[in-house]
């Protein structure tokens, strides 16, 4: 009987362990499979930041945003990251960094094209910054 | 004789305006390491911001902190809700000077050892520091580079006893970025 709940017991801590594991392990899910939590245009994410980062930060902080807009940069750094900034009428706009653990279909863009992205909103930086942005086609 | 005096130091303060060039980025590579013998953390952010005044030395720099990249799910999850706190503080802060900015000059090409001294805002805690760097001036750009270390105790940021083993007490920073001169 001692034996069977010993048994038991290692049998627990194994199936644990390796859950824990898995978890520890997993990699950041790439963005394409993400659900946007809100859809808005470029300019209207600016604007609400411009108005007042604190209630804008208290609104979309670590929100996936899905963001229209037109291309005012198109730029890749050497590395091969992907940087747009959507044009927001403004001096700044919405500068959407690529993740990098999204297998990107388009990595070159041209100003005057009109995209929508998803990203993770991380606040106001001159720009307004969305990161691990991926093309919702 | 003075009206020609006073048009040379007009022409003087007209030139030295023109020369008070200012450098930009929003591309700065902030990335950071955590290693000890049980584990090795590192994150790095592709979007920092900074801006300088050459003749002054005057600069500011920030990141925003959900923008730090994590190989792994756990640690980037971690890092923002449990350590850093980023819905709270959603960036992090220098402001301050090159301290021997007499020493270098920005206007000419050529390699520069600099101290950065000034006012460092982590998690909501603002300190003094002073961290060593390098200025590469090459072709009109500042190439600029630093090392230094962050203690997580100093910016209140504090490590559960369960993973103290597991995260480094100072954390290694390394900060890189190209400044370009801002059109003007």
């Amino acid at each position: 009987m001692k034996k069977r709940i010993l048994l038991l017991a290692a049998l627990l801590a194994a199936i644990g362990g390796a859950i824990g594991l898995y978890f520890y392990n997993q990699k950041m899910p790439s963005m394409v499979g993400q659900k946007a939590e809100m859809t808005l245009s470029a300019a209207d994410l600016y604007a609400a930041f411009e108005a007042d980062e604190t209630a804008a930060n208290a609104r979309y902080l670590g929100k996936i945003l899905a963001v229209e807009g037109q291309v005012r940069e198109a730029n890749t750094l050497p590395d091969g990251t992907v940087k747009l900034v959507l044009d927001t009428g403004k001096d700044f706009g919405v500068l959407c960094e690529f993740d990098p653990n999204t297998p990107h279909k388009r990595t070159r863009f041209e100003p005057g094209e009109r995209l929508t992205l998803k990203g993770e909103c991380a606040g106001l930086n001159f720009d307004v910054l969305l990161s691990r942005c991926a093309v919702v086609e | 004789m003075k009206k020609v005096c006073l048009t040379f130091i007009a022409a003087a303060l007209l030139l030295a305006s023109a020369h008070a060039q200012k450098f930009m980025t929003r591309d700065a590579n902030i990335s950071f390491l955590s290693e000890t013998p049980l584990e090795k953390i590192e994150a790095i952010n592709k979007s920092g911001s900074a801006v300088l005044d050459a003749e002054t030395g005057r600069m500011e720099w920030k990141v925003l902190i959900k923008n730090f990249i994590f190989e792994k799910k756990l640690m980037q999850e971690h890092f923002n809700e449990n350590y850093m706190e980023s819905h709270k503080y959603p960036n992090a802060t220098f402001k301050g000077e090159i301290a021997n900015i007499k020493d270098v000059n920005l206007s000419k090409d050529g390699n520069y050892t600099v101290r950065a001294k000034g006012k460092m805002t982590i998690h909501g805690v603002e300190r003094d520091i002073e961290v060593p760097g390098k200025i590469t001036v090459a072709g009109g750009k500042l190439n600029v580079m630093s090392d230094f270390k962050v203690a997580c105790a100093d910016y209140n940021i504090s490590i559960p006893s369960v993973v103290r083993d597991n995260i480094a007490k100072e954390i290694a920073v390394r900060v890189e970025a190209t400044l370009t001169p801002i059109n003007r």
